[in-house]
């Protein structure tokens, strides 16, 4: 395991995924900026994140659960029933947080902007 | 592009690499001339470093093949999960810049006079050569068997090539639709990836079981001497699952004889020969070396590994002990295990190392304890993943990866991972 040190996994990475590796990275990036104008806009407008962050929390749960028991095991061409020891279920799992983190980003952008846009109407 | 793509990304990730890297590895200044016979998998991978880590020497390599095959997707399309288009690229794609290619096959390798000859008659010479010319599959080593027979008759070989996994894919599909008794084994000789067999065992029992009609067939494996698996405890534990799936297993049964027409195989055993009828068989080839290295003095000259014509090598260095200038890499080489994608990964940084540390002068260090590696498919999405070395002892990468688990991680790195890691491997990053 020792081999694989950071420079030769991004290489595995790269020619594991190609093109789509840079487009997740480059979606990250936005998201990670969507968040971060969505937090900037919440304190402007004297919101707490309190309610975008349990809305996004609640959904990217459901998605993580939804991803590990459809997307990931069709993706590696099986089905849930593959899984059998808890590694297993720990590695879907993670595999399950990429899909679900976009989600949850999206919800939390939307909640904030609907909490920061109904401080401002009121 | 792909190159500052790839300069881009190692730049930023290197300063979190303490140290270890392949892309840190150390250089020569040397102008040596340095000939690979042989495009695969150890060719490419050998002509990346040695481009990269010995930026003044010549770097030829010498291969008439222009296609390049991901040889362990084979099982994959054999299951009916991949495409032959999955498991086929160029050569051209992974050479690299500055390595001269001169496409033609090795006729003759002459030591003696530290040269090559190639099939269009050009002598090439060379101060260091690294052999990596593959084996070769030898179907008509079974009495009846032809590679043109793949797909017909009821015979499967994945070993062949893409064309001829899909093939079998097709076969055991209209196997599992007839049913009856199939027959799968593996030959006496050294051969690549000696898990493929059971994979391909393990591949058509699922996909019965999945198609409800595992009740019409009889599955057979013919192992070739008294084990399914030369590792003590892979054994135990194939035997195990095999005897769990109503796997029948014959022990030091080897193929030697087909009849397509008849659909019948006669076995060799210790107790004489030995004819069975199949709807179905998957023949693995005895493997041999290329006849240009056969007919070369490179070839161990006495002991097991010299029958079918290994490059006689060190097993820890690879190097060849007559020729030092000569070192083997991949299927050819003759030691006692690695020939796998996974032992290429491992063989090829020893080699190239101890070339860079001798001639820059310093004493070479590194050494290949044989590491093999085969993620055991036993059924669609669960896989082993058995690795070991010379010893047979289990070396898992993973600590957190039970070895002798079926597990949908070992499946999960099988199907996504390895293809990656083979590619940065061709391009000298892994």
């Amino acid at each position: 395991m020792s081999d694989f040190n950071p420079v030769t996994l991004f290489f595995i990475l790269h020619e594991t995924f190609g093109a789509w590796l840079w487009l997740l990275i480059g979606l990250a990036l936005v998201l990670a900026a969507g968040i971060a104008v969505s937090v900037m806009r919440l304190r402007r407008a004297g919101r707490p994140p309190l309610r975008p962050m349990t809305a996004a929390l609640m959904i990217g749960t459901v998605a993580t659960a939804l991803a590990t028991a459809f997307i990931v095991p069709r993706w590696t061409l099986t089905d849930i029933g593959a899984f059998g020891a808890a590694i297993d279920y720990l590695v879907a799992v993670l595999l399950a947080l990429i899909p679900a983190a976009v989600v949850a980003s999206l919800v939390f952008m939307m909640a904030a902007r609907r909490c920061a846009s109904r401080h401002a109407a009121g | 592009m792909e190159r500052r793509v790839f300069l881009a990304g190692a730049a930023a990730l290197a300063a979190s690499a303490a140290s270890g890297s392949a892309a840190l590895a150390q250089t020569s200044d040397a102008r040596a001339r340095i000939v690979i016979a042989g495009a695969g998998a150890a060719g490419l991978a050998l002509a990346a470093r040695l481009r990269r880590q010995m930026p003044k020497a010549t770097v030829i390599l010498i291969d008439a093949k222009k296609e390049h095959h991901f040889q362990p997707g084979f099982t994959l399309v054999a299951a009916g999960l991949w495409s032959p288009a999955d498991v086929t690229e160029r050569n051209a794609d992974y050479l690299p810049r500055g390595v001269e290619w001169i496409e033609q096959a090795v006729a003759e390798f002459d030591p003696d006079g530290k040269a090559v000859v190639t099939t269009g008659g050009q002598r090439v010479a060379y101060d260091f050569l690294f052999v990596a010319t593959g084996l070769m599959l030898d179907y008509r080593a079974v009495a009846g068997m032809d590679a043109a027979l793949i797909g017909k008759e009821g015979i499967a070989s994945i070993y062949a090539g893409p064309a001829q996994a899909a093939a079998s894919a097709a076969a055991i599909d209209r196997f599992i639709e007839t049913g009856g008794v199939g027959l799968f084994g593996r030959p006496a000789s050294e051969m690549k990836c000696a898990g493929a067999p059971l994979k391909v065992t393990f591949v058509t029992d699922d996909k019965a079981r999945r198609r409800g009609r595992r009740g019409a067939l009889k599955l057979v494996y013919n192992a070739h001497n008294p084990a399914v698996f030369a590792v003590p405890p892979v054994h135990d534990k194939v035997k195990a699952l095999f005897a769990g799936r109503d796997i029948a297993v014959n022990y030091s049964h080897v193929l030697k004889a087909i009849d397509p027409g008849a659909k019948r195989a006669t076995y060799a055993t210790p107790a004489g020969d030995v004819t069975l009828d199949y709807d179905f068989i998957h023949v693995v080839p005895p493997m041999r070396a290329p006849d240009a290295v056969r007919n070369s003095p490179l070839p161990w000259r006495e002991g097991p590994l010299a029958v079918d014509g290994w490059v006689e090598a060190e097993k820890a260095t690879l190097r060849h002990p007559r020729y030092p200038e000569v070192f083997s890499v991949g299927d050819i080489a003759g030691v006692p295990r690695g020939k796998t994608a996974a032992s290429v990964k491992w063989q090829v940084p020893v080699v190239v190392d101890n070339l860079i540390a001798e001639t820059a002068g310093r004493t070479p260090r590194q050494t290949y304890n044989g590491y093999t590696s085969c993620p055991m498919v036993t059924a669609i999405g669960k896989a082993m993943l058995i690795e070991f070395d010379y010893d047979g002892k289990l070396t898992p990468s993973f600590p957190f990866i039970a070895p002798l688990e079926e597990l949908w991680v070992s499946w999960l790195i099988e199907e996504k991972g390895l293809k990656g890691t083979y590619r940065a491997m061709l391009r000298g990053r892994a």
